[in-house]
Order: structure tokens, then C-alpha cells, then sequence
């Protein structure tokens, strides 16, 4: 068993025992019911969708800067799995509006913004399946992640200004519709931490694949 | 690299000139892009005819007008340098700076002209009352640099891409969005009579694509 089974295993066990608190020792909330247990699940996925966009960001800037391939397929890598966790985080956050607000999409400010990233995540994807010479590939995609990056703050202005917004204040609240108690945060805590390994560990081997099958063109 | 002697001015002067005598000569925009936006419009004011639009609608569909016209027409001051070949010589002559710029300023001035032209249709097919035409245009200017910049951007990196049209158009609307959003909102104030207040905010993400041009548009370039 190498170091990397062991981590793989180490996080299986984590994650199994986050989904085991999330539903037995975290309590009902009044209002909300069993229906905070989803929270548990888009925090998390949500905080690592903008993480991979970050990542996916400062890699490009890294290749830009380096002009080493390694950097270029960890920008891809994250974008696809900043993809992924950003339509998880969607997904749930439109079943958990449904649940409790009536609707599943309002375009309420969060629902824009996710929307937007998963926008600029299908693009960005998009435009590396057209382009075929690799040198180019890279150096414009990684042009696009950064001007997406540039964007992102104008939309965290905009937006809010523009629709009312029904989402409770960001992750940790004192006063919103979910009552953190100490039980809850260090769940929560360790949700997050869990669903960042995870996306570390899955980042880690897409790397190690790209790498391998280019090491392999090159033989 | 420039060649000695062809100052950033000159450069980006002889280079909007070229593309203004090319545009005089074959006339492409006068032809396929007005056509296009009269049919953007016209599909746009058939559809909705006989309904009273509110301001926010109406706002919303001029800008969509706007955007798909800007879509329909500005990736192609790269594509048509690359489809006759032409790119090596700018290359050569210009430095990446002066073309971004240049290329810019033209997109800018074709897209303007296709505002002149639709935004008095628009009002007249609508039924618009416009109280201040001084803001309105304000609005529509600052739309308009953001667009031309962010599509001059665009349009140079899908020269690499197949189905440039459709992936221009994909990669460049979540870009724009900011600006888009803002420009609805900031026309929708207009046309309420009330004064915009995301104007600062439109020339500020102009200001921020233009820097960002700037500084990213040599990797795509010169590569």
C-alpha cells in the first residue's frame, strides 16, 4: 500500500464519517427541519467550486508566466472539476429553494453568480475542445481563465444590486435563517476540509494522467 | 515586434485606416450587419407587438439587439486578416499593442454605427419616450467600448479555434455579462426617467478590460 492508497483511504474514512455526523449529530433546525442537512452538502461543494476556479486561475497566470505544460493541464484539471462540484452546488442549492422557498430557480443573486461560473467554466472548456495545437491551447486558454478571473468582482458588484436575494448570508452567520451551533460549525468545518481533499486528491490524479499520456507521446 | 520608425500612434492610426478603406471597399458591414440588426430588430418588434413594454424589457432587448449584432460582426477583424492571409504582415509591421488598440477602435466605430442605426428604430418601433438622450447615449457609448474590447480580445484567440463563430459568441456573452447586466439595468433607469447610477461602474469595468487587454493581448499575439 503506497502513500497515495493510504490518503485515498484516509479520505474515504473522512467523508464517511462527515455524511455519519451530518445525520446524527447534527440536530433538526427549527424552520428548516431535516432540510438543513443539505447544507451540508452545498457549502461545501459550493466553497470548492470557486477554490478550483481560483486554482484554475493562478495556474494559467503560472503558465503564462513559465510556459511549462504541467500548468497548463492543472488549469484544465480544475476547471473541469470546478464544473462538476459547481453544477453539484446548483443542483442543490435549486432543490433545497425548492424545499423552502416554493421555486427552484429565481435568479436570486447566488443562483446568478453560480450560474455565471458554470457559464465561464462551459466556455473555457469549450474553447479548449476547438482549438487542436497544444502550445496554442494553453496559452489561450489560460488567457480566457484570466480574464474571466478580472470579471468575477465586477458580477459580486452587480449583481446584488440588482435582485433582492433570499440566500442566507455566506457560510458562517449569526443572525440568518441558519442558527450555527457549535455542533454545526465544526461539521460544517470538517465538510469543507473533507470536500477540499477530495477535489485535491481527484485534481492530483487528473494531473497524473495528462502527464503520463504525454509522456507517453513523447517515447 | 514594430519596425523602427512606425510609432504606437502611427501604427494604430495606419491600421484603422486600413480597416476602414477594406470596410469602404467591400462594404461588409453596411451589408450583412445592417441587414442583420434590422432582422434582429424587426424579429424583436414583430414578436412583441401590440404588448406595452416596460422599461426593463425594453432595456433588456435592446441590449440583446446590440449584443447579437456585436456577435454577429466584430470576430471578424482577425478572421478575415487570417482567411487572406494578411496576419504575418501585421505582425510584422505593428506591435501587439497598436493592433489591439487599433482593431478596438474600429469594432468600436462599426458598433457605433450600428447603434445609430438601431437605437432610433428602436425607439420609433417601441414607442419609447427617451427623457434624457445626453445619459442615454452616455450608456449606450460606455456598452460599447466594453463590447468592442472584449470582442477584439475574443476574436484574436478564436482564430486558433474551429467553429470560430459559434465558440466566439460562447466564450465572449459570460465576459461580457458585468457589463451587460449593467447596461440593461442603467437603460431601464433611462427610459424610467430616473438617472442611471451604474454608469461609474460601466467605465470601470471598460477601464479594467482595456488594461487587461493590454497586458494579456502579446501572449495571444506574438505566439
Amino acid at each position: 500500500m503506497n502513500i497515495h492508497q493510504v490518503g485515498r483511504s484516509v479520505i474515504v474514512l473522512a467523508a464517511g464519517g462527515v455524511i455519519y455526523a451530518v445525520f446524527t449529530v447534527v440536530p433538526p433546525v427549527e424552520g428548516l427541519g431535516n432540510l438543513v442537512r443539505i447544507a451540508f452538502f452545498h457549502i461545501p461543494v459550493a466553497w470548492v467550486s470557486v477554490l478550483a476556479f481560483l486554482v484554475s486561475a493562478v495556474a494559467a497566470a503560472l503558465y503564462l508566466k513559465t510556459r511549462k505544460m504541467t500548468y497548463d493541464a492543472v488549469s484544465a484539471c480544475s476547471a473541469k472539476l470546478g464544473l462538476g462540484f459547481c453544477l453539484l452546488a446548483t443542483v442543490s442549492g435549486a432543490v433545497f429553494a425548492k424545499l423552502t422557498w416554493g421555486a427552484y430557480w429565481n435568479w436570486d443573486p447566488r443562483q446568478t453568480t453560480i450560474f455565471i461560473l458554470l457559464l465561464i467554466y462551459g466556455a473555457y472548456l469549450a474553447l479548449r475542445s476547438t482549438i487542436e495545437e497544444e502550445e496554442k491551447r494553453a496559452v489561450i486558454a489560460a488567457v480566457y481563465a484570466l480574464l474571466s478571473f478580472i470579471t468575477v468582482p465586477f458580477l459580486v458588484f452587480v449583481i446584488p444590486r440588482m435582485y433582492p436575494s433570499l440566500h442566507p448570508e455566506p457560510v458562517l452567520n449569526g443572525a440568518g435563517h441558519l442558527e450555527m451551533e457549535p455542533v454545526m460549525l465544526v461539521v460544517l468545518a470538517a465538510a469543507v476540509i473533507v470536500c477540499s481533499l477530495i477535489y485535491g486528491e481527484l485534481l492530483s490524479q487528473g494531473i497524473a494522467k495528462v502527464n503520463s499520456r504525454q509522456k507517453e507521446l513523447k517515447l | 515586434m514594430a519596425v523602427p520608425g512606425l510609432r504606437f500612434d502611427q501604427a494604430l492610426q495606419a491600421i484603422l485606416i486600413k480597416d476602414l478603406r477594406c470596410e469602404f471597399r467591400s462594404r461588409y458591414a453596411t451589408g450583412t450587419l445592417v441587414m442583420f440588426a434590422l432582422t434582429t430588430l424587426a424579429s424583436v418588434s414583430m414578436a412583441t407587438a401590440g404588448t406595452g413594454l416596460t422599461p426593463e424589457f425594453a432595456a433588456a432587448l435592446l441590449w440583446v439587439v446590440l449584443f447579437f449584432c456585436a456577435m454577429a460582426g466584430l470576430a471578424r477583424v482577425f478572421v478575415q486578416e487570417q482567411e487572406i492571409g494578411t496576419l504575418l504582415g501585421l505582425r510584422l509591421y505593428a506591435s501587439g499593442q497598436a493592433v489591439f488598440c487599433g482593431k478596438s477602435l474600429f469594432n468600436l466605430l462599426l458598433l457605433l454605427g450600428l447603434a445609430v442605426l438601431v437605437v432610433p428604430l428602436f425607439v420609433v418601433f417601441f414607442n419609447l419616450e427617451i427623457g434624457n438622450w445626453l445619459l442615454f447615449s452616455l450608456t449606450l457609448v460606455l456598452g460599447c467600448i466594453g463590447m468592442a474590447v472584449v470582442a477584439t480580445i475574443m476574436a484574436v484567440m478564436v482564430m486558433a479555434a474551429q467553429s470560430k463563430q459559434a465558440i466566439f459568441t460562447v466564450i465572449t456573452f459570460p465576459i461580457l455579462l458585468p457589463q451587460f447586466l449593467s447596461g440593461v439595468q442603467a437603460v431601464s433607469q433611462v427610459l424610467a426617467g430616473n438617472e442611471p447610477d451604474g454608469l461609474v461602474f460601466m467605465a470601470g469595468y471598460d477601464i479594467a478590460v482595456i488594461a487587461a487587454g493590454l497586458l494579456l493581448f502579446d501572449y495571444l499575439w506574438n505566439d
